[in-house]
């Protein structure tokens, strides 16, 4: 094939080629080598009219012709045709020495027959080191590069059609996944609409309840207005204990965020008076240490809750001070003091947990008054009215409730219909999902539109890496940010960035922190698997 | 790597291994270092009036030989007795050394510090009265004043310098501690706080003088006040230079009202800019200057030292000894004090006269840094840390994706196994070997730091060894000290015993050092030495080193103790045929024989770029030229402007390498933008071009002594106003260099020195003429650097992935002629990494433009090296005459031929096409005009 391709090819013109400057007898040599070369990389079944240079593209091919004078790219030039290609930089733009590394701006095309053609540097030509597959740029150094294209270019095949029938299968599950997403999607629009629907009626029957109690209290009121001067003697006897009742009530309806007759666990989060530790926020931990149910309504709260918190409310007031423990002064004479101090990122919540337990659950003075209130006797009208009134209250509470049920579920789907689950819903099923990759140190989780933690393997705290903040990659879907994670010590507050690729399952395959507290994990799902990604830009010039 | 304070330890972190953060702390806090009033030896030495001095040469003592003379010094007020000596040297050089006569036990002399015993030479006394003796050695000449001592040194019939003019002397002999007193405490605070009467041996009531505290830290001092402090007069000097390491002016500042400027080798956190606080190095010499003549003076002394700096201050004329000697009108004077806890006075002086002759006197005592491989002076990637392999080879493969040149990569502690030096993280690093072949595979190294604290654990073969050996230093009490330092407990090498310097030196032998190859090489941190526990986090003054050595009389010289054994051991690993390279942070004079160093901890701020270079002036002219800063500062992080001055700036100093803590964002050059991208590839390849000047001017160096980077007034010493610039610099006596270092900065004031000196822009060419200011605009991708007419720079246009792939390339040479049409230069070309070029494998060419021709010869004609390079083009710069004809080059290998060339309209830029000529022959190029 080569000794057909050289009888082909017309060497007499590459003779002019090799003239023309002076140089010390192995450059000449080796400019008349690299004539040879050139000619041995056309394949007789497609060798083309026009010869090319050395370091050209077939598509700038015609612009070398050997038999007119060289025209700069740019313009700014021209040249006789023996100083293209002749390791001496003559066009400003680099276009007279494809094939050396005169122009320190320059490119070198190897045309890596059986695999991809590159465009190298021209500093990376007679540098010793094999660029291109083919070696055309180690003409003339002993780096003695082998031609490795067709093996390079057959296991790229390979791996493109590895890639292709990746994507081809993983598109299927796409196409499964914006299904469901799409599904998904349509059944909360339906079950919206019925809410809506539902919410009309739920607050309709409120209405219709908070009248009859309205009445039926109207009625109570009345009957117990004889009753009343009694009761606020009594009251006044007993002042103390309504003062707190008032009290715990005007705290529970502070806490109570939305006014909805319940505290949760986020109402006491909110409230830096519960945060036990001072670390600047109220741990989950710290709140369940005055609740112990999800939701507390106002008697659960009075009876269980109070009592643990208004020490703490006392105290941010400014009424009472925990029992002094003499602790050392932090000014040790000299510098030992300063020189080890367990002052650490990473033991932080070590020492949140000795802080935690060295402060004591302070005494209140004057706790829960032992006076207790004997019912009142009313007669039997007035017995009934209180009754009816009773019944009426119920009512009207549970129809409240009923609408704030529904009102929290159009929430929650408006939420989930508010969030980007891709172009086609694709994402929308890693919803409520969370993945987990497991290093030397760390396991990582990570949870699609919520968060991303870090959690020693060695036991310990989880650290919050980030919440959803939004996609950012380029294109927008292939990367997942997570932001606002726990502040790292004396530095920014941690990020998590996910890259996503295609594979036929989702799963977390790799976690880094190459910038300190800025995290880097990738995430294959098949939800980003697209048909047409398969390599079609290998293209093989010859 | 960084220096401790404020760096905590965690007590969960230890439990494994040590893990390190920083603190929100602004900046040094001064409180930790001591004062010169917080330290008893200064504050008694500084204490000494000027006046009268009681101490008296006995003139019928005098005894002579060939090259010395000696007699007996008493203190008329104590009658101690000391031997004074005086040596004449080669080159105009004296030395000094005043000793005590019968010292209770031997007071320590610095051993290693001299590149070899002096080159004594002749002298005779000339005259002898009853007031002084007259020395005389060639056209220097040295008077001996009796009563009160004084040593007058003149070159010719210039005063150059005088010693004890002002009566500072003080040398506190060795006594026996008096019994205790039974004086009541307040009487013993009473004596504490008086202020002594001038110059009456005050030392025994010094509290601080048989033992001192400072902090919780108690120095017993078990010898006893021990101090040696002399003062040295300049006659007609403007400014003073030198006794780096400080973070301040080039031209030392008066220090009236001030510390003295401090050596005391410590690890400085985040250290704080313009003042004389002690830092990681000391080289106490110190250079002064004025119009008629340069001097200097070498005080070898490796214990603590202080050094008071009186010069002219404005309109404040110090009163002038000469006033007092000759009576001749104001003069300025420059006076110097230097204070020592211990040891001898050993005094060089150096009588110039110019200052490249000062430096180079300096330089032959201690020794000329010896031809560093050619990778060292490309551009360093450094962090810590690099986290593993896989980042190791991304970074590395990160440069060749953006097209930029890097040379070495870098490793900083947490490669270790948990901080164990000589081991490798097993998970992290688990194929060193391999990793440091895939640099190879692009021509580049790896460097890896050893830090000389050794980690205490019982697991560690070094420690054992150590420990099993009595290798360690150790407490006064005879047992290991030990302090804390990167691994938590550790202990350190005594370096200054011989089997522990050749048991450490094998541990870099390649069967001793796993995983390494002869292409990783080595950096010495931390070695000060770094004691994150101890006193101004260094080493106890009473711990004791090999042969009974007491760490006070040695302290600043550890470091250099450390990377003189890893230069032996490294030397000792290619079987002497490769250059070292090691970066060390602490040093001592001489320490440029074994390594390259750098300014330590800086940070990403405008200032400390800016400190880079007088810091680094003061280094060259202190006889250590391989300097550099860590390019964008290391603690903090720097904006994108700062990042791409700093790299401007950085190609031109001589060690370029950037560097950041672990804490600091990721800031490989193409992380910022793509412009900072862009200005940053432009500066390493700026580098990269003036790569073969650089080597060139390093082998003069080894050679020549000649800096390697210069102040301006090295070269212009009668142009006053250029005495203390060091906003700009030259590097050799070929570009000069005014870095941007400021933000937003639109132009800067270029001064370009010299009467009728011409200077051309290094990339536009465009002629700027000395001596004047000139406004030069500078955008972001601007430096102003140019090139002084009269020189001759061979130029590598066409750069590579690194150094070594470069090493066949042609050159283009750079001819910026003078006024007279006239310019040279030279071109050194080897191996780039072996010591072949001691047996003549080299090329020393020298270019010459005169007479309408460039002549190419070899300087060294026995030397050869057979090179692939060759002279691509021929740039001659302000010739201004019209080319009558085609010019013509002449050679053996291509006989006689015509070139092509071209010109601007004026032929103030003619580029000459291609000469073709070798590198390894002699050649001309014949110009017509």
């Amino acid at each position: 094939m080569r000794t057909a391709c050289m009888a082909k090819s017309p060497i007499p013109i590459f003779a002019s080629w090799c003239q023309s400057w002076q140089v010390a007898g192995d450059r000449q040599r080796i400019q008349c080598l690299f004539l040879v070369l050139v000619v041995q990389l056309y394949p007789a079944s497609s060798a083309p009219e026009i010869i090319r240079p050395r370091g050209v593209s077939i598509s700038k091919a015609s612009l070398y012709d050997p038999e007119k004078e060289f025209k700069c790219f740019d313009g700014s030039r021209t040249l006789p045709f023996s100083m293209v290609n002749d390791d001496y930089c003559d066009c400003p733009d680099a276009s007279d020495e494809p094939g050396t590394s005169a122009c320190p701006a320059g490119l070198f095309h190897c045309t890596n027959a059986g695999h991809l053609p590159l465009n190298i540097p021209s500093s990376r030509v007679n540098d010793g080191i094999c660029d291109c597959c083919d070696g055309t740029d180690e003409y003339a150094s002993s780096a003695g590069c082998e031609n490795t294209c067709l093996e390079q270019g057959r296991s790229a095949r390979a791996a493109a059609l590895r890639r292709a029938e990746l994507s081809k299968q993983g598109n299927e599950l796409r196409l499964q996944l914006i299904r469901q997403g799409k599904q998904q999607k349509a059944d909360k629009k339906i079950r919206l609409e019925q809410l809506q629907r539902d919410r009309e009626e739920a607050a309709r029957i409120k209405q219709e309840k908070e009248s009859l109690k309205s009445t039926a209290e109207d009625l109570e009121k009345a009957a117990l207005e004889k009753y009343r001067q009694a009761a606020e003697e009594e009251r006044a006897k007993h002042s103390s204990t309504a003062q707190e009742e008032q009290e715990a009530f005007e705290q529970f309806q502070r806490l109570d965020s939305d006014h909805d007759g319940f505290i949760r666990i986020s109402d006491l989060q909110t409230r830096q008076t519960f945060d036990k530790d001072k670390n600047g926020e109220v741990s989950e931990e710290e709140a369940r240490y005055f609740m112990e149910h999800d939701e507390l309504d106002w008697s659960t709260f009075y009876a269980e809750a109070w009592p643990k918190m208004k020490p703490y409310i006392m105290m941010e007031k400014g009424l009472f001070t925990p029992p002094s423990t003499p602790h050392p002064s932090i000014d040790v004479p000299g510098e030992n003091a300063e020189e080890f101090p367990a002052d650490n990122g990473e033991d932080e919540e070590e020492e949140e947990e000795d802080n935690a337990e060295t402060t004591d659950v302070p005494d209140v003075e004057g706790e829960a008054s032992e006076v207790t209130e004997e019912p009142p006797q009313y007669d039997e009208n007035t017995q009934n009215l209180i009754e009816e009134a009773r019944k009426a209250r119920t009512e009207f509470e549970e129809a409240d409730r009923s609408l704030r049920d529904v009102d929290r579920e159009i929430r929650d789907i408006e939420d989930g219909l508010g969030k980007d689950f891709g172009e086609e819903e694709e994402f929308a099923t890693l919803q409520g999902q969370c993945f987990e990759f497991t290093d030397r140190e760390y396991t990582y989780r990570m949870c699609p539109f919520d968060q991303v933690t870090q959690t020693p393997k060695n036991g310990g705290a989880s650290t919050r890496l980030g919440s959803w903040g939004r996609w950012s990659g380029n294109p927008k879907y292939s990367t997942m940010l997570f932001e606002n994670g726990q502040g790292c010590w004396n530095g920014p507050q941690r990020t998590a960035t996910v890259n996503l690729v295609c594979g036929l399952e989702n799963k977390l395959t790799s976690a880094s922190e190459p910038n300190r507290c800025e995290y880097l994990f990738e995430f294959s799902t098949p939800a980003v698997c697209l048909a047409d990604s398969s390599d079609d830009n290998h293209h093989d010039e010859l | 790597m960084a220096s401790h304070r404020d760096m905590r330890f965690s007590k969960l972190a230890l439990a494994a291994f040590c893990c390190l953060l920083v603190s929100n702390v602004v900046s040094v806090d001064r409180n930790n270092f001591r004062t010169c009033d917080q330290t008893s030896f200064c504050r008694r030495c500084r204490g000494v009036q000027p006046g009268s001095s009681p101490y008296q040469l006995n003139l019928d003592s005098l005894q002579t030989t060939a090259s010395s003379v000696s007699a007996e010094v008493v203190n008329s007020a104590l009658n101690v007795k000391f031997v004074f000596q005086l040596y004449s040297l080669a080159d105009n050089t004296f030395r000094m050394k005043i000793n005590e006569q019968s010292p209770l036990k031997p007071r320590h002399e610095v051993n290693f510090v001299l590149n070899g015993e002096p080159n004594y030479v002749r002298l005779e006394v000339t005259e002898k009265t009853s007031e002084k003796a007259v020395v005389k050695s060639g056209d220097n000449k040295v008077e001996i004043f009796a009563n009160p001592f004084r040593v007058d040194v003149y070159r010719g019939p210039e005063l150059l310098i005088s010693t004890n003019a002002r009566g500072l002397m003080r040398f506190e002999h060795l006594r026996t501690k008096p019994a205790p007193k039974p004086e009541n405490p307040e009487g013993e605070e009473q004596a504490a706080t008086q202020e002594p009467a001038a110059n009456v041996d005050d030392t025994e009531n010094d509290p601080g003088s048989w033992e001192e505290n400072y902090k919780s830290h108690h120095d017993s001092k078990p010898n006893g006040p021990s101090a040696v402090a002399l003062d040295f007069t300049f006659p007609g000097a403007e400014q003073a230079y030198g006794v780096p390491l400080h973070a301040d002016f080039f031209a030392l500042r008066n220090t009236k009202g001030i510390d003295p400027y401090r050596l005391f080798n410590l690890d400085v956190f985040e250290y704080e800019l313009e003042n004389g606080m002690s830092l990681y190095g000391a080289i106490p010499v110190l250079y002064a200057h004025g119009l008629k003549q340069s001097a200097g003076v070498f005080w070898l002394n490796t214990a603590e030292t202080w050094i008071d700096i009186a010069k002219p201050d404005g309109e404040n004329v110090v009163s002038s000894i000469v006033n007092l000697v000759s009576g001749s009108g104001q003069e300025p004077q420059v006076d110097a004090h230097f204070m020592s806890e211990s040891g001898i006075m050993d005094v060089f002086f150096f009588l110039g006269p110019k200052p490249l002759d000062v430096f180079r006197q300096y330089s032959s005592l201690t020794g000329t840094a010896p031809l560093p491989p050619l990778f060292s002076l490309g551009y360093h990637q450094c962090r810590w840390n690099y986290n593993d392999e896989d980042d190791v080879r991304n970074v590395a493969l990160g440069f060749d994706e953006h097209d930029i040149p890097m040379d070495v990569m870098w490793l900083d502690i947490e490669h270790t196994d948990g901080k164990k030096y000589f081991t490798w993280d097993p998970i992290k690093f688990a194929h060193p070997t391999e990793m440091i072949n895939n640099l190879t595979a692009m021509g580049r190294k790896l460097v890896v730091i050893v830090d000389p604290h050794i980690k205490r654990d019982g697991q560690y073969f070094l420690h054992q060894d150590a420990e099993a050996n009595g290798y360690y230093v150790k407490n006064k009490d005879g047992n290991d000290y030990e302090g804390w330092c990167w691994p938590g407990s550790v202990s350190y090498l005594d370096f200054f015993n011989p089997v522990v310097r050749d048991y450490y030196a094998s541990r870099y032998l390649l069967s001793n050092f796993a995983g390494s190859t002869l292409d990783m090489h080595i950096w010495n941190d931390m070695n000060e030495p770094s004691v994150f526990n101890g006193p101004e986090v260094t080493m106890l003054k009473d711990n004791i080193h090999y042969g009974g050595l007491e760490h006070r009389d040695v302290h600043n010289m550890y470091g250099f103790m450390q990377h003189m054994s890893t230069f032996e051991g490294m030397l000792k690993r290619s079987e002497g045929k490769l250059r070292p390279f090691i970066l060390t942070r602490s040093f001592f004079a001489g320490s440029q024989r074994y390594s390259a160093m750098w300014t330590g901890d800086n940070l990403a701020d405008w200032g400390h770029m800016r400190m880079s270079v007088p810091m680094c002036l003061t280094m060259a002219v202190s006889g250590y030229s391989f300097c550099g800063a860590d390019i964008g500062g290391f603690f903090k992080y720097p904006d994108a402007e700062l990042f791409a001055r700093w790299y401007q700036l950085g190609a031109f100093l001589p060690f370029y390498r950037a560097h950041s803590i672990i804490e600091s964002k990721r800031r490989e050059p193409w992380l910022y933008n793509p412009e900072t991208t862009d200005i940053v590839r432009q500066a390493i390849r700026r580098r990269y071009n003036y790569l073969s000047l650089w080597y060139t001017l390093f082998y003069e160096h080894s050679r020549f002594s000649t800096p390697v980077i210069l102040p301006l007034y090295a070269l212009y010493p009668k142009d006053k106003d250029v005495f203390a610039v060091d906003n700009e610099f030259l590097v050799g006596d070929v570009l000069l260099v005014h870095p941007v270092t400021t933000s937003q900065a639109s132009e800067v004031q270029v001064l370009f020195p010299g009467e009728n000196e011409r200077w051309y822009e290094i990339e536009t060419f465009q002629m700027f003429r000395g001596r004047s200011t000139v406004s030069v605009p500078v955008d972001m991708s601007k430096i102003p650097v140019y090139q002084r007419g009269g020189t001759i720079v061979p130029r590598l246009e066409r750069v590579r992935r690194s150094t070594a792939l470069m090493h066949s390339d042609p050159y283009t040479l750079v001819v910026a002629l003078d006024d007279n049409g006239f310019a040279k230069g030279t071109l050194y070309i080897d191996d780039g990494e072996s010591y072949k070029y001691k047996s003549n494998e080299y090329l020393y060419i020298q270019f010459e433009f005169s007479n309408k021709t460039l002549k190419a010869k070899f300087i060294d004609k026995k030397a050869h090296f057979a090179s692939k390079a060759w002279i691509e083009r021929v740039v001659i710069l302000g010739l201004n005459k019209k080319l009558t004809s085609d010019p013509v080059v002449k050679s053996k290998s291509v006989g006689e031929q015509t070139l092509k060339s071209s010109s601007d309209d004026g032929f103030n830029v003619v580029v000459v096409r291609k000469p073709g000529v070798s590198v390894t022959e002699e050649w001309t190029l014949t110009f017509s005009f």
